[in-house]
C-alpha cells in the first residue's frame, strides 16, 4: 500500500513536471519542470530498490543537463513577448504525440525485458552495469559517445563561424 | 527490523541532523572569532544569557532571533515566479543538509548479529550520493539570481552555474580515483580501508596514498561549496551580494545557513575520503575491541589532563581586568562550568573503569568505542571547518577568468593524468 501510494505521487512528479516542461512560457519554469521530472523519475528508480540507477539518474540530468540548460537560459535571456507565436501548440502537441506513438511502442517492446547479464544479478550495482557496459552493451555505448563527439563538433564548428564573421566584419 | 536497528536508526538520524544544524550557529561563532583574532581584535563575547556566554557562541543565536523578527521584504519588480523566488534558497539549504546524511560517524555496530550502521541514511552509494545531491544545491542559487531580475544577482548566478560546471569535472575525476583505489562507492568502506597501514608505517590515508587527487578534491570542494578563495558568486567588491542581493531576513539567512552546511558537509566528505573519517591512525575498531582495557586506560589518564589544561585555561581568560568593577558574571559562568566539567570527568572514568575491569559486555564495549570515534570524527569536522575558515580569511580571492583557468587548464589535466597512473599501478600490481 505505502509502495503504491509512493509510486503515484512519484508518478504525479514526474507528469507534472513533464507537462510544466512542455506548457510554460517562462524558460525557467520548464527548467523547474524538468527538474521536478528529473527527480520523481529517480525517485521511481529508487522505488525499484535501485539506487545507483537512481543516483546516477539525478547526477546525469540535474547536475549537468539542467544546470547546462540554466545557464543557456541566462545567456540567452528569453522574453514571453519574444517568443514566436505558436497559436495552434497543443493541438499540434497531441497530435505529434499521436504520431510518435509507434515508436514509443517500438522501444516499449524491445527494451521491457532485461538482457540476460542484469538478469542473473540479485541487486544492480555499478560493477554490474559497468560490466554489462564494457561487455555486451559495448557497441551502441560507443555508437552513443560518437554521437555525442559529432554533437560537439558541431556546435564547435556553428560558434566558431559566428565568431569567424564578426571577426571579419571588424 | 528488531527493536535496536529502529533505535539505532533514529539515533543515527537525530545525530546527523543535530551535527548538521547545530554546527551553524557554531561555526558562524568560529568564522567571527578566527577573523578577529587573524585581524587582531576579539569579536563577539559580550552577548549572554543569565551572564552565560560560552566564549561568544550566544551571539549566533540572538542573530538567529534578529533574522526571524526582521520585514519580509519583497522586490515590488519581481511580477512573476514569486514561489519559486521564496523556493529557491530553501533549495540550497536542504540539499546541502541531504548530502550530509550518509557520512558515517562511527563504525558498523554489531548487535545481536545485526550489522547497524551509524549513518543516517544507510546508502551504499555515499559518494554518488554526495555528488548528486550536492548538484541540486547550485539550481537553488541561479533559480534565486534569475529570479531576482537584478544584473547583479543575474551575474552572481551565473558564475555559481559555470564555476560549478568546470570544477564538478576535476572533482568527479579524483572521486574516480579514489573509487578505484579504494575499490568501493562506500563511504564506510573507504574509512575502513584507511584504517590499514601504508608502505608498512604510514597511515593508509587518502592524502598519504593518492596526495595529487587529494588536493585536487580539496581545492575542488573548496570551490563547490562557494567559500573563499572562490567567491566570485557573492564577490562583494564586483557584483554586491551576487544571487542573493535580493533576498532578505529569512530568505537570506537560508542561502547564510546553507553555505555553511555545505562547508560542514564538504569537510565531511574531505575527512572520510582523505584524512581516516572516524578513526585514529593504527587504531582500527578491530585493535580498539581486542584492547579494550587498554583503550579506556589510555582514555582515562588523557581525559583528566585535557580537562584540567582547559579548565585552567578557560579560568584565566573568562575574566575581567582589575580595573573594571562588574565583571557580568563571568565568575559564575566559570564556577558552573568548572564543577560541569568535573562532573562529567568523573562520570565518564567511574564508566570507564566499570567498563574495563568489572563488566564483560561486548555491546556496551563497543558502544563505548563508537562514542569515542563519533568524538574523533567532531574534532576533525571541527579541525578541517577551521581550516576552512582560516583559508577564507588569509587567501585573497581569485579574480573570475583565474578561477576558470585553474579549473580548465591545471586541475582538469592533471586530474586525467592521475587516473591514468593510478590505473596503470592497479593493473601492474594486479597481474
Amino acid at each position: 500500500m505505502l509502495e503504491l501510494s509512493l509510486f503515484f505521487i512519484l508518478a504525479l512528479f514526474t507528469l507534472g513536471g513533464s507537462i510544466t516542461m512542455v506548457v510554460s512560457f517562462q524558460p525557467l519554469f520548464s527548467a523547474f519542470g524538468f527538474l521536478i521530472a528529473m527527480l520523481g523519475l529517480a525517485g521511481l528508480f529508487a522505488l525499484l530498490n535501485n539506487q545507483f540507477l537512481a543516483l546516477a539518474q539525478i547526477m546525469v540530468s540535474v547536475g549537468a543537463v539542467v544546470i547546462l540548460s540554466m545557464l543557456t537560459i541566462m545567456t540567452v535571456n528569453a522574453q514571453v513577448q519574444n517568443l514566436p507565436k505558436e497559436p495552434h501548440k497543443f493541438i499540434w502537441l497531441i497530435l505529434s504525440s499521436f504520431l510518435v506513438a509507434p515508436i514509443t511502442v517500438l522501444i516499449y517492446t524491445q527494451l521491457n525485458t532485461l538482457p540476460a547479464t542484469l538478469k542473473g544479478a540479485e541487486t544492480i550495482t555499478a560493477k554490474v552495469i559497468g560490466n554489462a557496459l564494457f561487455t555486451d552493451w559495448v557497441f551502441p555505448f560507443e555508437i552513443v559517445s560518437i554521437l555525442l563527439l559529432t554533437a560537439m563538433v558541431g556546435a564547435i564548428v556553428i560558434g566558431r563561424k559566428h565568431l569567424l564573421d564578426t571577426k571579419a566584419c571588424s | 527490523m528488531s527493536t535496536a536497528a529502529i533505535l539505532i536508526a533514529v539515533v543515527s538520524f537525530v545525530l546527523a541532523a543535530l551535527l548538521a544544524l547545530l554546527t551553524i550557529p557554531v561555526l558562524v561563532w568560529l568564522e567571527r572569532r578566527i577573523a578577529s583574532l587573524i585581524q587582531d581584535r576579539l569579536g563577539p563575547n559580550r552577548t549572554n544569557i543569565f551572564g552565560f556566554r560560552l566564549g561568544g557562541v550566544v551571539q549566533s543565536f540572538a542573530d538567529v532571533v534578529k533574522l526571524l523578527l526582521k520585514e519580509e521584504y519583497y522586490p515590488s519588480h519581481i511580477k512573476m515566479g514569486r514561489w519559486l523566488f521564496m523556493l529557491a534558497p530553501v533549495i540550497t539549504f536542504s540539499a546541502a543538509l541531504l548530502a550530509f546524511m550518509v557520512i558515517p560517524f562511527a563504525d558498523t555496530l554489531v548487535i545481536e548479529g545485526e550489522a547497524l550502521r551509524l549513518q543516517a541514511l544507510p546508502v551504499s552509494f555515499g559518494i554518488l550520493w554526495y555528488l548528486a545531491i550536492g548538484a541540486i544545491g547550485v539550481l537553488g542559487v541561479i533559480f534565486g539570481g534569475w529570479l531576482s531580475h537584478n544584473k547583479y544577482a543575474l551575474l552572481g548566478a551565473a558564475r555559481a552555474g559555470s564555476m560549478v560546471i568546470s570544477y564538478e569535472l576535476p572533482l568527479g575525476l579524483s572521486v574516480i580515483t579514489f573509487v578505484m583505489t579504494y575499490n568501493t562507492l562506500d563511504f564506510n568502506a573507504m574509512v575502513q580501508y584507511q584504517s590499514g597501514t601504508f608502505l608498512g608505517f604510514l597511515p593508509a590515508w587518502g592524502i598519504i596514498v593518492q596526495p595529487l587527487a587529494g588536493i585536487i578534491l580539496i581545492i575542488s570542494l573548496f570551490a563547490e561549496t562557494n567559500r573563499n578563495p572562490f567567491t566570485v558568486a557573492e564577490g562583494e567588491s564586483e557584483i554586491v551580494a551576487g544571487y542573493m542581493t535580493e533576498h532578505t531576513a529569512m530568505k537570506f539567512a537560508m542561502y547564510f545557513m546553507g553555505e555553511y552546511v555545505a562547508m560542514n558537509t564538504a569537510s565531511a566528505v574531505i575527512i572520510t575520503m582523505l584524512f581516516g573519517g572516524y578513526q585514529l591512525p593504527y587504531l582500527s575498531t578491530e585493535t580498539l575491541t581486542t584492547h579494550f582495557t587498554t583503550f579506556a586506560l589510555a582514555i582515562m589518564i588523557v581525559l583528566p589532563i585535557f580537562l584540567t589544561l582547559f579548565i585552567r585555561w578557560m579560568r584565566k581568560n573568562n575574566s575581567v581586568r582589575k580595573s573594571v568593577s562588574s565583571d557580568g558574571g563571568r565568575a559564575f559562568e566559570t564556577k558552573v562550568l568548572t564543577v560541569a566539567l568535573i562532573t562529567f570527568g568523573l562520570v565518564v572514568e567511574m564508566l570507564l573503569l566499570y567498563l574495563a575491569f568489572f563488566a564483560e559486555e561486548p555491546l556496551a564495549n563497543a558502544l563505548t568505542i563508537a562514542l569515542f570515534q563519533l568524538l574523533v570524527f567532531v574534532v576533525k569536522l571541527m579541525a578541517f571547518n577551521i581550516f576552512f575558515i582560516i583559508i577564507r580569511w588569509t587567501v585573497p580571492r581569485f579574480r573570475y577568468d583565474q578561477v576558470q583557468r585553474l579549473g580548465w587548464h591545471y586541475l582538469l589535466p592533471l586530474s586525467l593524468l592521475n587516473i591514468l597512473v593510478t590505473a596503470l599501478i592497479i593493473v601492474g600490481v594486479g597481474s
